[in-house]
């Protein structure tokens, strides 16, 4: 472990820190991808509250106040507290939404009084252990740090070996079922990895937003990516940046590690959740509102295209008032098709020019096509699993069946 | 008739209850090899917990399930499952490829990675049901219909003779029930053994070839013609539409 720490470029402590909150960022990352894909966020919520009194017991029944020995303690009140979620659950009666307040509430009560009582007593030891709340990453040992790496590696190494089966069971359990894999035992095992997760982070984050480092990294992750094998390893990274800037932002400003851990995560996520492509907020809004406008313009072509039809050219107002068009959308339509140089004017009276007339034709046709879809549609036999989108149906179908369409169409129009 | 050939699926003496409420009682059923057969009945007639305690996937209260007369334990390899498709999270981050992959896990091991043949078989599956295009798409932005050829696509790559389907044609529209549909006559002609849960008896009376009519109880079994009889389809159906006192008293018999 000291070559480690070695390699980092910072003081003693500070590499401490850095590489404590890495491990537990990659590590709650990658697992706490898992939660959340099985809708189980607070079971990790409740697991981390139940590792509280473990973490006192541990203290009481030992003396010592080394992170390692009071994190076997919250390992095995964390276990304790999955099993009664699960026999609670089990019982059939209650939800496991209920299950899941009735451990973390009563768990870490059980911790506050265990906490109180034990500052209460005249043991010299007992400054600190108030961390665990909190979380601080500051004063770990050299020693801590290497079980927490090994816990990671075997975490991961859990995750990599059973990627596949994990991945089955995730998304479909009835077929996972079907195929021989042991669920149940999967699902425990997920549990198990949710709890190795947080012994890592009891220390640095604290029992009470230990919950956002498996979360948060999962979610911002799962933004950018589409495949569980890239999802997994993106929250990793994504965990251990927030970790080790969290860490040196709290060490640097002597707050407890955890809330400064836990406001750089949620940052991540609302950036993430704003700006992916594909599936930000942002990123939607701005296409909604594009197909939006292109959909009124393309009305107004064509209501400009048919009034030609009809009588002489009409004036802004005239259109406003034969298409039933609010006139500012009417005026934004106008000016969009300005720009893109298919109007020409004569005087307040407005005409297609020849590339306005063109794409209003085009519009038309895809309307026509549309229309010759859902009637001749079935007859058209379309082999494959293709499906027509509406506001592009020769792009969907292909030029082929666009055509053999326009054939139909043309041979029902002859004969009525 | 001395040498009938082993059913594809036999089910012996299946009953499940959910908290002392049977759900299927007594049921004996088998299914013959290389058929087009159905499971029908009303709502709440046990039709999908029939085909999931025969796969074991639900606890069963008593009774034995044998595929191609084998255990069910013994014999993952020789049935694919097409479960209801309700429960999955289609936001789930996997493309069409991946889960069509899935059918080839079990076979080629958890642990390796797939292969070239192993590909290739996915490629085929895929194309079978008309999806080649869409294998890098995410899951999440098919609709209905193309979700179901996938789903169809991962039994397929699980090469299995005897494939169990659970409502196949829910959620799905005419053009791929149409030719989900041809899909699974093409495959009974090559010879392999198709159970599909499906509620619409008027496609199973044109397109399957055995039916098994079910509420909680085996109503009738045999040939579309026998086991669909008018009488058998007020027997099944019939107790469904009076009070439930009346459907307890009936099956409590």
């Amino acid at each position: 472990m000291g070559w480690l720490i070695d390699l980092i470029p910072l003081d003693y402590s500070d590499a401490v820190v850095v590489l404590a909150a890495m491990l537990l960022g990659i590590t709650a990352g990658a697992v706490g991808v898992l939660a959340v894909l099985r809708q189980r966020s607070l079971v990790g919520d409740a697991l981390s509250h139940a590792a509280l009194p473990g973490v006192c017991i541990a203290f009481l029944v030992t003396g010592a106040k080394d992170a390692t020995t009071l994190l076997a303690g919250a390992a095995l009140a964390g276990l304790v507290g999955a099993l009664l979620m699960v026999g609670i659950e089990r019982t059939g009666r209650i939800r496991p939404d209920a299950a899941i307040g009735v451990v973390l509430a009563s768990f870490f009560s059980l911790g506050i009084v265990l906490l109180t009582y034990i500052a209460s007593t005249d043991n010299s030891n007992q400054a600190g252990l108030e961390k665990y709340l909190f979380g601080q990453a500051a004063g770990l040992l050299e020693r801590d740090v290497a079980v927490m790496g090994v816990l990671a590696l075997v975490a991961l190494t859990l995750v990599a070996v059973g990627f596949r089966a994990l991945k089955t069971t995730l998304f479909d359990p009835a077929f996972a079922g079907a195929v021989g894999l042991p669920v149940r035992a999967l699902e425990i095992a997920m549990t198990a990895l949710l709890v190795i997760a947080i012994v890592i982070g009891l220390r640095m984050v604290g029992a009470i937003l230990m919950v956002a480092m498996l979360v948060a990294p999962a979610v911002a992750a799962r933004q950018f990516a589409g495949r569980l094998a890239l999802v997994i390893p993106l929250a990793g990274a994504i965990g251990a940046a927030v970790g080790v800037s969290g860490a040196l932002l709290a060490s640097r400003a002597e707050v407890p590690t955890g809330p400064v851990i836990v406001l750089v995560a949620v940052g991540c996520v609302v950036v993430s959740v704003l700006v992916a492509p594909r599936r930000g907020v942002l990123w939607r809004a701005r296409r909604l509102a594009r197909d939006r406008r292109r959909i009124l313009a393309e009305g107004v072509l064509v209501d400009l295209e048919t009034a030609i039809h009809a009588g002489p050219p009409l004036t802004a107002a005239e259109l406003a008032l034969a298409s039933a068009r609010p006139a500012r959308a009417l005026r934004r339509a106008l000016r969009d098709l300005d720009r893109a140089g298919m109007l020409d004017r004569d005087g307040e009276r407005l005409y297609l020019s020849r590339p306005g007339a063109a794409a209003a034709h085009a519009v038309l046709e895809r309307r026509e096509l549309w229309a010759a879809w859902l009637e001749h549609g079935p007859a058209l036999g379309v082999p494959d699993a293709r499906e027509p989108d509406p506001t592009d149906l020769r792009a969907s179908l292909g030029d082929e069946y666009a055509d053999r369409l326009h054939a139909l169409m043309r041979a029902a129009e002859r004969s009525p | 008739m001395t040498d009938t050939p082993t059913p594809a699926l036999e089910i012996r003496r299946l009953t499940v209850s959910y908290s002392a409420h049977p759900v299927l009682w007594d049921v004996d059923a088998s299914f013959p090899s290389g058929a087009l057969s159905a499971i029908v009945g009303p709502n709440g007639a046990g039709k999908s917990t029939l085909l999931k305690a025969a796969l074991g996937l639900i606890a069963s209260d008593g009774g034995q399930t044998l595929i191609e007369g084998r255990p069910v334990r013994t014999a993952r390899d020789r049935v694919a499952y097409v479960p209801q498709r309700d429960a999955i999270d289609w936001d789930f981050p996997i493309t069409v490829r991946e889960v069509v992959e899935m059918g080839r896990y079990a076979a080629t091991g958890w642990l390796r990675r797939v292969g070239r043949s192993q590909a290739a078989l996915v490629d085929a599956c895929l194309e079978r049901v008309g999806m080649t295009g869409y294998a890098a798409r995410q899951i999440g932005e098919l609709s209905g219909g193309q979700r179901q050829r996938v789903f169809i696509a991962r039994a397929l790559a699980q090469q299995a003779p005897v494939m169990l389907l659970d409502e196949p044609f829910a959620g799905v529209d005419a053009r791929t029930e149409a030719s989900i549909l041809k899909l699974l006559h093409e495959l009974r002609d090559e010879g392999g053994s198709m159970i599909v849960v499906h509620h619409d008896l008027a496609t199973v009376r044109s397109a399957f070839d055995w039916a098994l009519l079910l509420n909680v109880r085996v109503v009738a079994a045999g040939p579309v013609g026998e086991a669909l009889t008018p009488a058998n389809v007020r027997r099944a159906y019939g107790a469904a539409v009076h009070s439930e006192d009346e459907a307890q008293a009936s099956w409590a018999g």
